[in-house]
């Protein structure tokens, strides 16, 4: 800027100097050249006077000025001359303004001397004894006048260079100075130059725009951000070389890997056989799921390929905590492994000795043997089959069935007396104590959680154990006690004993008869009625379970 | 070039964890068949075991690209040579616990007989493996230097199973047994040196001091 400036107003000077100087020297050269032919002649003239009048003497004493004089013979032969010798001097009758004179009594001319380069101008006017005075003077030409004006040119030239130069700067200062002080925040708010205010206008709106767009796009990030910070399922984006570009709390949370992994390749983070896998899949944009287990339990990475048109842009990833699942299904899976598993070896039982009493071969004295095993089985198959029916029912909740107000002293004494014969078979005894305690449930399936706890009581008891059943009645609640001096349970089966056919020790189940429902019916039982079951056992001092109904 | 060079590199980097995550996985799957007596995993360890090797060649096949067509120097040259030692490593450590698998799947090792506790011998060098691949993702000295430490208690472990084994040899009539975990012991022990090496390979590319 300045430099452009600087170099427009040096042009400007130098041109307008330039032209001016032009102007004056050419003008003032003609001028100049018409005084001094003017004072030539008049000089030419006096000389002249003088000449007739002194003769030969004049030249004598005469002093050299500026003047050159010549007195040239009739003949064209130099008499005299005050710059050089005239005898020395060649015939000057071939000379122009001699030849002019000669004719016609006065002669002018001017001739260029290449060598001096100046220009002579001649004037020469015939005496009346036909001789010729001729006196000449230098005339500066154009390029020796130039050659010395060109000092001052010169000066002028610097100092017109030096000025240009301090007004560059000066203009420049002034010029861009309220463009620095310009309030780019706030555009409009500057006031002073109106050359600017269409700048000005153009910088709001734009900024305005910018500001528009910023605010969107950290809106849209923190929308982003809020829901996948929040949740409790982890999230990465990987690009389509499976490097993190974006990783939410709860993935970081669970790959226990710290922010600064973003930019870092995903293997670097959580590495295994499924995940190598699971990235090859998503380098080639196919969709795959894959479980891993991680410190926190099972989960699932679901990988989608992020495409647009036809290019693969990266994946997403997600991380879902299926250890729930994982668990429901493989209690499903046991369940149904052992419902199948009950329910046929008692079929089985049946079947083959229903054929064995078909085809005849088993002695009649042993018949009644085999049709009571029959019997045996047929009625643990129902109440198999009851139990499960009881539990599916509690499972859709028992909310329809009709609730009583029921004792539970009274439903544990009938209970005692039903267990009698199997406890005095097993060798136990039971015992009932406590007071009235009158909750409002459904009987029956008081009387199921009753039965249930007893029959395990007795079943899982040594020889000459005790069964103890204690019933209080408190201020807010029923308390119903059944403690038994029995094997006890190990702590690690503890929490699984109420689920439908767990089993303790799986090899004694079919001689302790059961279907291994009893505790699940308990446990969905006590639910339907808000009680709580707690549990305590010491393997082989007994357990007691504590079932607390609310009023 | 540079960038490309960069890209092959991180592509090595790559490789290497896979390959390192699938010993991890060997020697954790075989571990666990060891600690729970059962025998169900050894067919998953043989083909992560074939997989490993077939990873090996390949990464030595890279290296030897770079090493060609890249002539790197310095930093890079560490990377790749301490890489090319590494999955030698690797591969032993995938070795080893195929054999591991083997032994087990025979058989005659259950939970009842675990009175060593060669269960935790087992879980010291799986941690130590997962630790060295660990120093080696993270560039990071520190763990590559406490795994080398965490090599003495592998060590002491099959000090105290071998002093144990001779025990059994001369009280008991199962010598079969006392022999293959003896097998297992110094295959674990084996796996403990080779981590103890990648953690070595990995201070050695960081620092270039061995």
């Amino acid at each position: 800027m300045k430099k452009r400036i600087f170099r427009s107003l040096c042009f400007t000077a130098f041109g307008v100097f330039a032209a001016c100087a032009a102007l004056f020297f050419f003008v003032l050269y003609d001028y100049f050249g018409e005084v001094q032919q003017n004072r030539l002649q008049m000089q030419t003239e006096l000389a002249a006077h003088a000449l007739t009048r002194e003769g030969k003497n004049y030249f004598e004493g005469l002093p050299r000025t500026a003047y050159r004089m010549t007195w040239i013979a009739p003949d064209g032969k130099v008499l005299f001359d005050d710059r050089f010798a005239a005898e020395k001097m060649d015939d000057h009758g071939d000379r122009e303004e001699i030849k002019t004179a000669l004719a016609v009594g006065e002669g002018e001319s001017s001739r260029y001397s290449p060598t001096l380069m100046e220009r002579y101008l001649y004037c020469a006017k015939r005496l009346p004894d036909g001789s010729v005075l001729r006196l000449s003077l230098a005339h500066s030409t154009v390029p020796a006048l130039l050659l010395g004006l060109l000092p001052y040119l010169a000066v002028i030239a610097v100092v017109t260079f030096i000025f240009s130069l301090f007004l560059a700067s000066r203009l420049t200062e002034r010029a861009v100075a309220p463009l620095n002080e310009l309030d780019l925040d706030d555009p409009l708010a500057n006031d002073g130059c109106d050359e600017l205010a269409p700048l000005l206008h153009r910088l709001d709106s734009q900024q305005r725009q910018i500001k528009g767009q910023q605010e969107k796009l950290a809106q849209k990030q923190k929308e982003f951000e809020t829901v996948t910070e929040n949740m409790s399922e982890g999230i990465v984006l990987l690009n389509k070389k499976g490097c993190i570009l974006s990783i939410n709390k709860a993935a970081l949370r669970l790959l226990d890997t710290e922010p600064s992994c973003v930019g870092r390749h995903f293997s670097e983070v959580a590495r295994g056989p499924q995940i190598s896998a699971l990235l090859a899949n998503g380098e080639a944009a196919l969709r795959d799921e894959k479980r891993i287990e991680l410190p926190a339990g099972t989960f699932g990475l679901h990988l989608s390929p992020v495409v647009s048109g036809e290019e693969l842009l990266g994946s997403v990833l997600l991380l879902l905590d299926v250890t729930e699942k994982e668990k429901a299904e493989q209690l499903r899976r046991e369940f149904t492994a052992n419902v199948s598993h009950e329910l046929k070896t008692p079929l089985q039982t049946i079947a083959g000795a229903a054929e064995l009493l078909a085809k005849g071969i088993v002695k009649e004295e042993d018949r009644k043997d085999f049709y009571l095993r029959i019997f045996e089985e047929a009625r643990r198959m129902s109440r198999l089959v009851e139990d499960i029916l009881r539990l599916a029912h509690l499972d859709e909740g028992a909310n329809d069935m009709k609730r009583e107000a029921t004792d539970l002293l009274a439903l544990a004494k009938e209970m005692a007396q039903a267990l009698e014969q199997e406890a005095a078979e097993a060798q136990v005894s039971v015992s009932v104590s406590g007071e009235r305690a009158v909750v409002l449930g459904v009987p029956q399936l008081l009387r199921s959680i009753l039965f249930n706890l007893c029959d395990n009581a007795v079943k899982y008891n040594r020889r000459g154990g005790k069964v103890t059943v204690i019933v209080h009645d408190e201020e807010k609640s029923c308390t119903l006690i059944v403690a038994d001096t029995g094997i006890g349970i190990p702590p690690q089966h503890r929490e699984r004993i109420f689920e439908r056919f767990y089993r303790v020790d799986k090899s004694r189940s079919k001689e302790l008869g059961g279907t291994g429902l009893g505790l699940s019916i308990v446990k969905h039982a006590a639910r339907a009625h808000n009680a709580v079951i707690d549990l305590k056992s010491t393997e082989g001092g007994g357990t007691t379970v504590r079932v607390v109904f609310p009023k | 070039m540079r960038s490309h060079f960069d890209e092959q590199l991180a592509l090595l980097h790559r490789e290497i964890i896979a390959m390192g995550a699938l010993c991890e996985r060997a020697i954790a799957l075989s571990s666990k068949d060891l600690e729970e007596g059962k025998t169900e995993r050894g067919g998953e360890v043989f083909a992560h075991v074939a997989k490993i090797k077939s990873q090996e060649r390949d990464i030595e096949a890279l290296c030897l690209r770079l090493l060609l067509q890249q002539q790197p120097v310095a930093k890079d040259l560490r990377a790749i040579s301490a890489a090319l030692k590494m999955v030698t490593d690797m591969e032993r450590i995938g070795d080893n616990s195929g054999d591991i698998a083997e032994i087990v799947a025979l058989g005659h090792i259950t939970p009842v007989h675990d009175k060593l506790q060669i269960g935790e011998m087992a879980s010291a060098t799986v941690k130590m493996v997962t630790e060295s691949i660990d120093a080696f993702v993270k560039n990071d000295v520190g763990s590559a230097k406490r795994v080398i430490a965490y090599d003495d208690v592998v060590d002491s472990h099959f000090d105290r199973i071998k002093r144990a084994l001779i025990e059994v040899l001369r009280s008991c009539d199962d010598g079969e047994y006392a022999l293959d975990l003896l097998m297992i012991a110094k295959y674990l022990e084996r796996i403990g040196d080779h981590a103890v090496n990648i953690a070595g390979w990995v201070i050695f590319s960081i620092t270039g001091k061995k």
